[in-house]
């Protein structure tokens, strides 16, 4: 359901950026989801689609990145990346004392415009 | 033609959030994010710890709900300043909910701050309101599978309240289960088992959270 939100903001983000830079329409809106934001892309598609609608973004296609959880343990000191929405322990030697470097992030990362 | 943006989705929730912050600070007021599936025991821990509390801190509440006022009436009824917020159908409250409430709570009268979020175990917590802490509750009856199933919210809390454990004898779930789950999702994390209706561990609960305050 928050899914709603998020692509609300996503849509006003980019016709803000749209008109800003002095264009008419959105053509493209590319952004990332890490594999443990929280996000389900299904439900931001249907939600970006239902709202675009009478914006100057109504024609706008949503791209979506899929970006994996990464970090590094500090047992075996690998670096791992894994598209899971969670991690318990290091995927190599099982320790639970890891840090997470990404994969919960939520970013608009461009937008094509006319 | 492209324009890049490189920016968070949702960067404008996160500058409110900062706004409402910055307001809580000026005016020394501590405030929790109290989030948990519908009916683990928001309110109930909420009057539990007021009624600890109430001599001791000056308490303020603001609850979410998709509609209706009973939550704020059983607070009201406390005596402490409450507000309530309709979301109108949203799953969870956002920060400029907060900061249009926040017109209505006595903040110059108040050092501690309740926010009750809408009843969910997923969309809240993706939603930064300008909080100090993040608390959240998961009581017995809904099982030790939640912590894998619902990560999100077990990972960005500070401390999980377990409620109900007055139910214990009559469920088939593993407190230590939850315990270890937990952990390996968010080490930091702080634990209080505790019953609203027997009010064991309310008192370890809110001790704990004076220590916060001052
Ligand atoms: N046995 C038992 N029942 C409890 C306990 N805490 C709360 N309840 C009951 O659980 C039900 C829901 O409690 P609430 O405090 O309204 O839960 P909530 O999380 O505020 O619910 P929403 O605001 O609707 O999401 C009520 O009937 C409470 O009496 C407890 O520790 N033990
Ligand atoms: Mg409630
Ligand atoms: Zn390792």
């Amino acid at each position: 359901m928050h899914e709603f939100s998020i692509a609300e903001s996503v849509i006003s983000t980019a016709v803000e950026q749209c008109k800003k830079n002095g264009f008419s329409r959105v053509e493209k809106v590319r952004i990332s989801l890490g594999s443990a934001s929280g996000v389900m892309s299904e439900a931001l598609l249907f939600a970006f689609d239902a709202l675009k609608k009478e914006t100057i973004a109504e024609e706008a296609i949503l791209f979506i990145e899929a970006n994996p959880l990464s970090g590094v343990c500090m047992n075996c000191l690998c670096n791992f990346t894994i598209y899971e929405p969670y991690i318990l322990s290091c995927p190599y030697c099982q320790s639970n004392s890891f840090k997470i470097n990404s994969g919960m992030e939520m970013n608009i990362i461009e937008i094509e415009v006319i | 033609m492209k324009i890049k943006i490189a920016a968070k989705i949702l960067d404008a929730n996160e500058k409110i959030a900062a706004e409402n912050r910055q307001i809580f600070d000026n005016n020394k007021i501590f405030t929790i994010n109290l989030m948990s599936s519908p009916g683990a025991g928001k309110t109930s821990l909420l009057e539990k710890t007021i009624k600890y509390l109430r001599e001791k801190e000056k308490v303020g509440v603001i609850v979410g709900d998709i509609a209706g006022t009973d939550d704020a009436l059983r607070i009201n009824s406390l005596g402490v300043p409450v507000v309530q917020i309709n979301t109108g159908g949203a799953c969870h409250l956002d920060a400029n909910m907060i900061n249009n409430a926040l017109e209505d709570i006595p903040i110059n009268d108040i050092n501690l701050l309740f926010i009750e979020n809408v009843g969910n175990l997923v969309c809240p917590a993706e939603f930064n309101l300008g909080e100090n802490i993040k608390v959240m509750i998961l009581s017995l009856t809904e099982g030790h599978d939640k912590p894998l199933k619902y990560p999100l919210m077990f990972q960005k809390s500070s401390v999980l309240i377990l409620n109900k454990i007055d139910l214990k004898p009559f469920l088939d779930v593993s407190i230590e289960k939850i315990k270890v789950d937990v952990t390996s999702l968010n080490p930091s994390i702080k634990i209080f088992e505790v019953s609203c209706k027997t009010n064991e561990g309310i008192e370890n609960w809110t001790k704990w959270l004076q220590t916060l305050i001052s």
